[in-house]
């Protein structure tokens, strides 16, 4: 025999005998869904063993792909992630009604997936059908989290708490819901004790103290408790005495008025929480109380302020407790000064998110300005995360604190006032966000702001070359400026424009960039059915989806939202989005 | 489908409401821009100082209030900035709010709007004049014995117990007995002023400093001298 013949036979033997058992233990090990994408990609035995061995999916937009696809592919899933709507529905720039329902998926999943365990949803349409439906048809049900969902109420909760009898997790964030009653937390059964993630903090109505007590004190492997407002401190005492356990707190309303008594018992309550890592709630805490807090902060690495109006003194003694903080969230109540006690008492503090307590307020000396930040950079060097927002800036501070913190990952900086330049030099703020862009090399997310002209997108396409996701509003000049980042940054994702003047000629652009990116949102810009429809042709993989801008009178503006999809075109679409 | 057009007569369907309990925004509910009168025909795309809207796109203008346009003195952008820029858009001074700017999310959004309205003796005066926080007004009922219809005051126009009590003697034109008054001066004066603190109790008012007053005040009577 040809030796080389051999010697490649012998090859692709060693290769095909390769067992498969073992290649899919070695694969059930890997979670990263990245990961298993890549190796998905090495051979058809790879991709076989791996699509056998994934247990969880995710999936980054609920219209990229069908539910068939991945049930076809995947035929062992026990835990889905979907996320549905454009970011900007958020901000109320999505009609209602426009998508993104789970029921289709829930359907497909009941026939492939009988033992789903795990369903975690965000911005996708949920109805209480669909939650009674969940509830029937699952059994082995476990985790349920819907965050920033619309489309049903607290009567579907009722039917999960009644009917998913090995629920460990209940976790409801931020939705748009119909908050009947707080009736659910009663339906679960008498001898329920799985709990171990209960959030229900975005909801308002009363829930029966009783039933929820009587949980805490059943569920001993209860690790995450957030309370809604309407839970008293009196009664969060007698919660946390029966939950010593938890690791993260969410707190109901903060003010009442104690007797000393009742307070003693409050403090003893929290110096028992030793293992508290996050607090959030404190809805209207004020300095009368947050002391009690301050035994249970020692471990804290989360603090989530954004419903307590913090001053800045109160800011300040209450971080002063909390030496190993690592996330902090904040209304911008608590000033520059608060910001300054936050750099000097949290030194491992690497993530920030200022929140403006009165968003509509003009006045120019309220919140937090760039000294605030600057003080941050300068205490906080791990500092990789910020959502900053102020009403003023000066380039000059932002150099300065990407100088001081050059490992940003996420930088979100927005100066509420749209077109609002540097207020020092009345410069646009582009050489600001450029030296964001020049010194962060591992900028992963950019949130710009104030005045900019075409230049910081030239320096963004120049320079971001880790950059994933990018929110424009307000700001650029021309095409070129959108051009600049289509055709710059190689890892872009997920790009979202409003109110910009960009064009046809920017859309396409992007000819070659659409297919590997998530989605594009461009709204309130220049772009006409005209050159959207040529987008569509040329990129038939694309969905180019449009919907009539009626805050525009001249019936030409349009709502862009481009993503690519195996899927084809959407079959659920309402009458106002048109699929080119 | 069904399920889909349920939701749709509920009034808090919308994906960009929130808790229909925490605050009303009905007109917000289906049409979140529309009622919004703030949005001016000022254009978008010019650089507008004194309200004057020169478009330099003709025809493309938002709906609403073309009188709004000269009330919206905007002095956003400087004349040597870039001149076809984005202003972005106009913001009331009535303070009409955007539903989508800036950028937060509907709770946190909702949660703000309701605490501003909300309670204000709660958060009230940690007395220092740079930290006054969004409290605009504190209203409280004012009532005079034997008179069975009450008025509002507005206390955060006020600056101490004079203030009161001479606004006070002039809403309801009568004397009232000054906290700090000499004591001759009772025997004058017809009536009293007397507060309902947050405990529920009736207390003569005057004798704590004027902050700590108006963190505790939830209501005002005047009361006939002779009763107390």
């Amino acid at each position: 025999m040809d030796p080389s013949k051999s010697r490649d036979s012998a090859e692709s033997t060693r290769v095909i005998q390769f067992p498969n058992d073992v290649l899919e233990r070695i694969l059930s090990l890997i979670d990263s869904h990245r990961d298993r994408n890549a190796v998905s990609l090495v051979s058809k035995a790879w991709y076989n063993a791996e699509r056998w061995t994934r247990r969880h999916v995710f999936i980054g937009n609920c219209y990229a792909v069908s539910p068939q696809i991945v049930a076809r592919r995947f035929p062992n899933i026990r835990s889905v992630m979907l996320k549905g709507k454009p970011r900007f529905s958020d901000f109320n720039l999505v009609p209602p009604n426009w998508g993104a329902d789970v029921h289709g998926w829930l359907a497909v999943f009941a026939d492939q997936y009988p033992q789903l365990e795990e369903l975690r949803l965000k911005r996708m349409t949920v109805t209480d059908e669909s939650l009674k439906f969940l509830a029937r048809k699952f059994h082995n049900f476990r985790v349920l989290s819907l965050l920033s969902c619309d489309g049903f109420s607290t009567d579907g909760l009722e039917a999960i708490a009644t009917d998913c009898r090995h629920l460990t997790e209940l976790d409801i964030q931020e939705n748009g819901i119909d908050d009947i009653s707080g009736n659910w937390l009663s339906c679960f059964p008498e001898n329920f004790t799985s709990m171990e993630v209960l959030n229900f903090a975005s909801l308002s109505s009363d829930v029966n103290f009783d039933a929820l007590e009587r949980l805490v004190s059943q569920c001993k492997s209860l690790k995450i408790l957030k309370v809604n407002k309407s839970i008293t401190l009196e009664q969060l005492q007698r919660l946390l005495v029966r939950a010593p356990q938890l690791t993260e707190l969410g707190t109901g309303s903060f003010l009442q008025e104690l007797t000393a008594h009742q307070n003693e018992e409050l403090e003893r309550a929290f110096i028992g929480c030793k293992y508290l890592h996050a607090l959030s709630g404190l809805w209207e805490a004020t300095t009368l109380y947050l002391p009690v807090l301050y035994p249970a902060c020692t471990n804290l690495t989360f603090l989530n302020l954004s419903y307590a109006a913090l001053q800045s003194e109160e800011l300040a003694k209450l971080v002063a407790h909390c030496p190993r903080l690592q996330r902090l969230w904040v209304l911008d109540t608590v000033e520059d000064v608060g910001l300054e006690a936050v750099a000097s008492s949290c030194p491992l503090l690497e993530e920030l998110r200022v929140f403006p307590a009165d968003p509509y307020d003009q006045d120019i000396n309220r919140g937090v300005t760039e000294s605030g930040f600057l003080a941050v950079s300068l205490g906080c060097r791990k500092l990789h995360y910020v959502l900053y927002f102020c009403r003023q800036m000066t380039n000059a501070a932002v150099a300065r604190i990407v100088q001081n913190c050059p490992g940003f990952t996420h930088f979100r900086l927005c100066i509420m006032k749209p077109g609002q330049p540097d207020y020092l030099t009345n410069e646009p703020m582009d050489e600001g966000f450029g030296a964001v862009v020049k010194t962060c090399t591992n900028l992963r997310r950019l949130g710009v702001s104030g005045l900019l002209t075409d230049l910081t997108f030239e320096y963004i396409g120049r320079y971001a070359k880790n950059l994933e996701t990018l929110s424009v509003a307000f700001a650029g000049g021309s095409d070129l400026g959108m051009k600049s980042i289509l055709v710059g940054c190689p890892k872009l994702r997920k790009l979202e424009i409003r109110d910009c003047p960009f064009g046809n000629e920017a859309l396409l652009s992007g000819l070659e960039k659409y297919e590997s990116m998530r989605s594009l949102w461009m709204s309130a810009c220049k772009v006409t059915l005209h050159g959207c429809k040529t987008l569509a042709t040329q990129r038939p993989r694309l969905n180019v989806e449009v919907m009539k801008d009626e805050e525009i009178d001249d019936g030409q503006s349009y709502k862009v939202y481009v993503y690519r999809t195996v899927a084809g075109p959407r079959t659920d679409a309402p009458s106002f989005v048109h699929t080119l | 489908m069904g399920r889909a057009s349920a939701k749709d007569s509920s009034p808090s369907s919308s994906s960009s409401s929130s808790s229909p309990s925490l605050v009303d925004n009905s007109k917000h509910k289906n049409h979140p821009r529309t009622s919004l009168s703030f949005a001016s025909s000022v254009c978008r795309y010019s650089s507008c100082n004194s309200g004057g809207s020169s478009s330099t796109r003709a025809g493309r203008t938002r709906r609403g209030d073309l009188n709004t346009d000269l009330r919206l003195g905007l002095s956003i952008v400087s004349p040597d900035a870039q001149k076809d820029n984005w202003i972005g858009p106009p913001v009331s001074k009535q303070r009409e709010q955007r539903q989508d700017w800036p950028p937060i999310k509907s709770l946190l959004r909702t949660t703000l709007a309701v605490a501003g309205k909300a309670d204000a003796n709660v958060h009230n005066v940690h007395n220092n004049d740079n930290s006054d926080r969004t409290r605009t007004s504190l209203f409280v009922k004012v009532y005079m014995e034997g008179v069975p219809i009450g008025r509002k005051l507005d206390l955060l126009t006020l600056h101490n117990y004079d203030d009161l009590i001479s606004t006070l003697a002039h809403m309801f034109t009568t004397s009232i007995t000054c906290p700090n008054g000499d004591r001759a001066d009772h025997a004058k004066s017809l009536h009293v002023l007397t507060y309902e603190d947050r405990e529920g109790d009736w207390m003569m008012v005057g004798d704590v400093p004027w902050e700590m007053f108006m963190t505790t005040v939830k209501r005002l009577k005047i009361t006939r001298a002779d009763r107390c």
